[in-house]
């Protein structure tokens, strides 16, 4: 049976510039167009693409927020959108009060909500604060709570919008216990989200976005090395900082290449796998005591990390003119798995200005590997802090 | 198990049916956000609800000391207090439904833009908490009538349909502006001064007769005319309303109501893209 049937639905946008004086005038896009498919009843489907791709106008069109420009789209069932809704919350009422208006914001019974009231806090953790009126609250039981009441909606269709980077990681495993939950009490569940982890290891079938289009559609590990493919080769240089790009000409900085150890170009890689890479320098003049860096930005655009050259094999170096190529290596790439754009510097230690910075639009792709839980991987290892339960431990085998 | 076919605004917004039949479904939220205004509305207030009695005792005393006393504005033999009154009440229940459910598109932006449900609950919750003010400002009413020695009639259950009347009419000016209020913030600013002229184009301040015959009719296309003269006849007089005055009323609501809400209807469709 079908649950959700997308039946060559469009959706345009007007986007108006100007003022009266200078005229306006008005500029249109198709934030998705023609789009078809189904969605079988029980199943779980991400929906994945780059910013701008058309999957939050999916999911706006779905909740009925916004109505499509063209096409029909049929649901059987109740729909319920899991989101954050404590932006519904009225900061003079009390937790529990504000648990009733925000489910009756995301379309629960007033019934329904007393029955499982006592459920919806206990699993938001606020308990001891739940008279208090919210404008006390910290963000993070703000958050909490209004999570809470949409992780408790009754729906045979549920749309899950980017939510679960919401709260500590207690809650967010709580929360991904409840979506399992919702999962096998066979409600239909469609994924819009960022996180390829999470989609790949959620869901059953994973749509790929492009440009307001169905690009791809199947099993989430094929699909999601699709878009990190998709990904790599389109170029993101609309982030481009033009007040720091080749800066003087003495030294200019190519590409940023990451090898796999047989000196094939990779894409991505695994966290906590070893990681090649190579800058390539075009140097006219001589750069003396050089420091090359290569940088990891999330997508936010937020520096989450940076490999530096302060020394090649122990000593300072000079980059020569000519055409040259700086590898490093690490043992284990820390990153957690995740899209991330490139960029790398090249300065002189003594002086502050930077000889040429680059960011040429490369994306390296991490897929999971080594699991961690937290913000990065550290390489590791574990061995017995004493050696009578070592021998202990090897008797019991 | 429902099925639902979502289709683009230009097609079934005409469908009055319809959008009653799912406004129904959301009565809950109705309550539920109805309830919750009243509730917050006098919150962190030191008079807290004493403050829906004193708001329109306040402007009897004003309107009685500028236009009654200083200029001496005929009121049909009633003390000017209680004339004032009986008009302030369905008046100010006009203006603060219509001013605060105009914004109330606007001032839930979060909410349109994260979750579906009928948008014209939002001005419909502005105006069941209107109508809680109105029933102590009620109460105090019939205090004053006491104090002044005016008996209530049997007329009084006249009010009823007037009141509905109101309803109405407050209703489908809040849908449209509220509607509108999404493209043209123009709206909210032009507001306070819209609800001024509103007030002196309606008989708050002075009785319905004082206007000359000859443009009656044209000053009767304005709803609240009929149905602030008419809150008056009753109370006041203890008569049954002047029919024409109220019959102009109801054809002009009659007309204006369903329009607007179809008018809201086809706006609500775009509204998550322009707010």
């Amino acid at each position: 049976m079908v649950d959700v049937r997308f039946n060559d639905v469009s959706k345009r946008y007007r986007v108006r510039h100007g003022s009266r004086r200078t005229g306006r005038r008005e500029q249109e896009f198709w934030a998705v167009r023609n789009l078809n498919f189904d969605v079988q009843h029980g199943e779980t489907v991400g929906v994945i693409g780059h910013n701008g791709a058309g999957k939050s106008t999916v999911l706006k069109l779905l909740s009925r927020i916004t109505a499509p420009t063209a096409g029909s789209i049929t649901l059987n069932g109740r729909l319920a959108a899991l989101i954050e809704v404590g932006s519904g919350f009225h900061p003079e009422l009390t937790g529990r009060e504000n648990v009733f208006l925000s489910g009756s914001i995301l379309g629960m019974k007033r019934r329904e909500i007393a029955q499982k009231l006592d459920r919806i806090i206990e699993f938001s953790g606020v308990d001891q604060f739940v008279d208090m009126p919210v404008k006390w609250y910290s963000s993070g039981m703000y958050v909490r709570l209004g999570f809470s009441v949409a992780a408790h909606l009754e729906a045979d269709i549920l749309l899950v919008d980017e939510v679960l980077a919401v709260g500590d990681a207690a809650f967010q495993i709580r929360c991904y216990e409840r979506i399992g939950e919702l999962r096998r009490a066979g409600t239909t569940m469609l994924f819009i989200s960022h996180d390829l982890g999470s989609v790949e290891k959620l869901c059953d079938r994973v749509m790929l976005m492009d440009h307001g289009r169905l690009v791809a559609s199947g099993a989430p590990r094929d699909v999601v090395r699709e878009y990190q493919h998709l990904v790599a080769s389109a170029s993101v240089s609309d982030v481009t900082d033009e007040g720091l790009s080749s800066a003087s000409g003495v030294a200019r900085i190519t590409d940023v290449r990451f090898l796999q150890p047989d000196g094939h170009d990779i894409v991505s890689t695994c966290t906590g796998d070893p990681l090649r890479a190579v800058v390539d320098i075009d140097v006219a003049s001589a750069v003396h005591d050089a420091v090359v860096e290569v940088f990891y930005y999330s997508r936010d655009g937020r520096t989450l990390h940076c490999q530096q050259s302060t020394a090649i094999s122990g000593e300072p170096f000079t980059l020569a003119p000519g055409r040259r190529g700086l590898e490093f290596t690490c043992e284990a790439m820390g990153l957690q798995p995740g899209v991330y754009s490139i960029g790398a510097s090249i300065r002189e230690r003594a002086g502050a200005a930077l000889v040429d910075w680059w960011y040429g639009g490369r994306a390296l792709v991490v897929e999971p590997g080594k699991s961690v839980r937290g913000y990065f991987y550290a390489p590791h290892e574990w061995r017995w802090a004493d050696a009578s339960s070592a021998a202990e431990t090897r008797l019991a085998k | 198990m429902s099925m639902v076919v979502i289709r683009p605004a230009s097609s079934g917004w005409l469908h009055l049916g319809d959008h009653l039949a799912r406004l129904r479904d959301y009565k809950d939220l109705i309550l539920t956000l109805s309830l919750h205004r009243i509730n917050v509305r006098y919150k962190q207030t030191a008079l807290g609800v004493l403050w829906a009695v004193l708001q329109p005792l306040l402007m009897m005393v004003v309107f009685t000391a500028v236009f009654s006393v200083l200029a001496k504005m005929p009121s049909e033999g009633a003390p000017y207090a209680l004339f004032a009154y009986t008009a302030l009440l369905p008046w100010t229940f006009f203006s603060t439904t219509v001013g605060s459910a105009t914004n109330s598109l606007v001032t839930n932006t979060q909410l349109i833009t994260k979750v579906y449900f009928p948008r014209e609950i939002l001005p419909i919750t502005y105006l069941v908490a209107g109508a809680f003010d109105f029933a102590i400002g009620f109460v105090v009413l019939l205090g004053l009538m006491e104090w002044f020695h005016v008996r209530l009639t049997l007329q009084t259950w006249n009010l009823i349909p007037v009141l509905a009347l109101l309803a109405a009419w407050s209703l489908a000016v809040s849908l449209v502006l509220a509607a509108a209020q999404v493209r043209f913030r123009d709206i909210g600013v032009a507001l306070p001064v819209l609800l001024q002229v509103w007030m002196f184009g309606s008989p708050v301040i002075y009785p319905l007769s004082a206007l000359p015959e000859r443009w009656r009719l044209w000053y009767l296309l304005n709803p609240m005319a009929g149905i602030v003269s008419s809150c008056r006849d009753i109370l006041l007089k203890g008569t049954a309303p002047d029919p024409v005055p109220l019959r102009m009323a109801l054809i002009v609501t009659a007309v204006a109501l369903p329009l607007a809400y179809l008018f809201f209807k086809r706006a609500e469709s775009t509204m998550a893209d322009l707010i």
